[in-house]
C-alpha cells in the first residue's frame, strides 16, 4: 500500500532568511514546504505544484503580496488554495483587505511559532475538506460513479481535445431496460441495488473509460480515444455482463439494458459535445423500440437526429 | 567594533532550542556582511537597497530570536519610507550597527 502524498505548502517570501527559518521551524510537521524568493516565482511554482497552502509575504519587492493574491484568487485553477498572509508591520487595514482579498488567515512575524504550526495545520485542513467537497460534488451518491454535472464538464473537454488533435472519441449511452417494472414489482430497495451492481459493471471496464450516471436508470461512458466499432465492442460486453448477472433471491430474474453507442468520426463532420449525446440517446431508443436487451450504433448525426 | 564592559553582550531567545542552533550560528555568522552591506548602501546613498536590507532584518531578525534588531532595522526602513532627513537615518543605522555588534550566537 502507498500512503498518500504529504500535502505541499508554498512560501512566497523575498527573504531567504525567512526560508530557512520555516524549513527549520516547520521539518517535523507533516509537510512538503516549497520556498519562492519573489512573486512571479510563486505564482509560476503554484500552477506547477499545485500546492495545498501558500504562506504569502505581503511586502516584497515588485509585486507585493495583495497582486499575488488578487492573481491567485482571480484564477479558477488556483483560486480555491488558501493563502495565509505572513507580514511583519501589517496594520489592521492591511489585514482586512488581504483577508477581504481572500486570504484565509494571516500570521505575524517574527512567527509565534507554536502558532505558525497550528495555522498552517488549520489551513491544510481546511484543503482537504474543500477538495474533499468538490469531489463529492461531483460524485453519484448511490453508485459512486461520476455524476451528472462531471459527465457534462468532461463530455465537453473531451470533444473539444477530439476535435483540436483529430483523435477519436466515443460515447455509449444505456439504460436499464423495464426499470420501472423492477421498482414496482420488487420494491425501491431491490432497484437501488440494481442500480449499484450496474455501475458495478460498467466501472470494472478499462481504466481510460468515464462512466457516469446522466440520471435515473441511465448511464453514460466516455471513450476517449476510441472509435466506434470499439465502442460497439465494449458496450456489447457491458450488455453481455449484465444479462448474466445473478440476482439473490430472484434467481430466474435476468435484468438487462439497452445501449446506443456514438462516436465522432462517423458523422464525416466536426460534431458538438450536444450533438453526440443526441445521437447516442437516438440509437439507444432505437435500441429499445427493436426489442431492448442490445447495441444499436448511431447513424444521424445532427439537429435532425431527435427521438 | 569592540565592546565596552557597559554593553553586553546580545544572545538569541532561542539560546538552547536545539532546531535553531544552527541557523541561529548562520544568522549570526553573516550579520558582519549584512552590516558591510547596510553601511556601503548608507555611503552610496542607495536608499533602495538599504530599505530592502532593512526590511529583510525587520521581518526576520525576531524569528532567529533577536527582536531588539528587528525593532532597530524596522525604524532604519521607517525612515527611508518616511523620507526623514539623512542624519536622522544615519543615527538609526548607527543604533542598528551598534546592537548588532553586540550580538553573539
Amino acid at each position: 500500500m502507498t500512503s498518500s502524498p504529504l500535502p505541499k505548502v508554498l512560501a512566497i517570501d523575498d527573504s531567504e532568511l525567512i526560508h530557512r527559518l520555516l524549513r527549520v521551524r516547520l521539518q517535523y510537521e507533516q509537510l512538503e514546504l516549497h520556498g519562492a524568493l519573489d512573486a512571479a516565482e510563486g505564482i509560476r511554482l503554484a500552477y506547477e505544484l499545485r500546492p495545498d497552502v501558500i504562506l504569502l509575504d505581503i511586502e516584497m519587492k515588485g509585486m507585493d503580496g495583495f497582486e499575488v493574491l488578487q492573481r491567485l484568487k482571480a484564477d479558477v485553477e488556483l483560486q480555491d488554495i488558501p493563502v495565509i498572509f505572513i507580514s511583519a508591520t501589517a496594520s489592521m487595514e492591511d489585514r482586512v483587505r488581504a483577508l477581504d482579498l481572500g486570504a484565509l488567515d494571516f500570521v505575524g512575524k517574527p512567527f509565534e511559532v507554536v502558532e505558525l504550526k497550528a495555522r498552517v495545520r488549520s489551513a491544510l485542513r481546511v484543503q482537504h475538506l474543500v477538495k474533499m467537497l468538490a469531489q463529492k460534488a461531483q460524485v453519484d451518491g448511490l453508485t459512486g460513479l461520476w455524476n451528472r454535472t462531471y459527465f457534462d464538464r468532461r463530455l465537453g473537454q473531451e470533444s473539444a481535445e477530439a476535435f483540436r488533435h483529430q483523435r477519436p472519441l466515443a460515447l455509449v449511452m444505456c439504460d436499464l431496460d423495464s426499470f420501472k417494472q423492477l421498482n414496482d414489482r420488487f420494491g425501491h430497495p431491490f432497484g437501488d441495488m440494481v442500480l449499484e451492481q450496474f455501475a458495478k459493471v460498467l466501472q470494472g471496464g478499462r481504466t481510460s473509460d468515464v462512466a457516469c450516471r446522466y440520471g435515473g436508470e441511465e448511464f453514460g461512458i466516455l471513450l476517449p480515444h476510441t472509435g466506434g466499432t470499439e465502442a460497439f465492442e465494449v458496450a456489447e460486453r457491458y450488455r453481455r455482463q449484465i444479462e448474466a448477472l445473478e440476482w439473490p433471491g430472484h434467481q430466474s430474474l435476468v435484468v438487462t439494458a439497452s445501449f446506443g453507442v456514438a462516436d465522432v468520426s462517423t458523422a464525416g463532420r466536426p460534431v458538438t459535445a450536444d450533438e453526440l449525446v443526441s445521437a447516442a440517446d437516438t440509437a439507444l431508443y432505437r435500441a429499445k423500440t427493436q426489442g431492448r436487451n442490445r447495441v444499436v450504433a448511431a447513424t444521424e448525426y445532427g439537429a435532425g437526429a431527435q427521438r | 567594533m569592540r565592546l565596552s564592559p557597559d554593553d553586553p553582550v546580545i544572545r538569541s531567545e532561542f539560546v538552547g532550542d536545539p532546531e535553531m542552533e544552527g541557523i541561529v550560528f548562520l544568522f549570526v555568522s553573516e550579520l558582519p556582511q549584512r552590516l558591510e552591506g547596510i553601511q556601503s548602501a548608507l555611503a552610496a546613498s542607495d536608499w533602495e537597497r538599504l530599505r530592502t536590507l532593512a526590511h529583510q532584518l525587520k521581518g526576520a531578525a525576531g524569528g532567529y530570536g533577536f527582536p531588539q534588531l528587528g525593532s532597530a532595522a524596522a525604524l532604519v526602513e521607517q525612515g527611508i519610507r518616511e523620507g526623514c532627513d539623512l542624519n536622522v537615518i544615519k543615527s538609526r543605522v548607527g543604533t542598528f550597527c551598534a546592537l548588532a555588534a553586540r550580538v553573539r550566537a
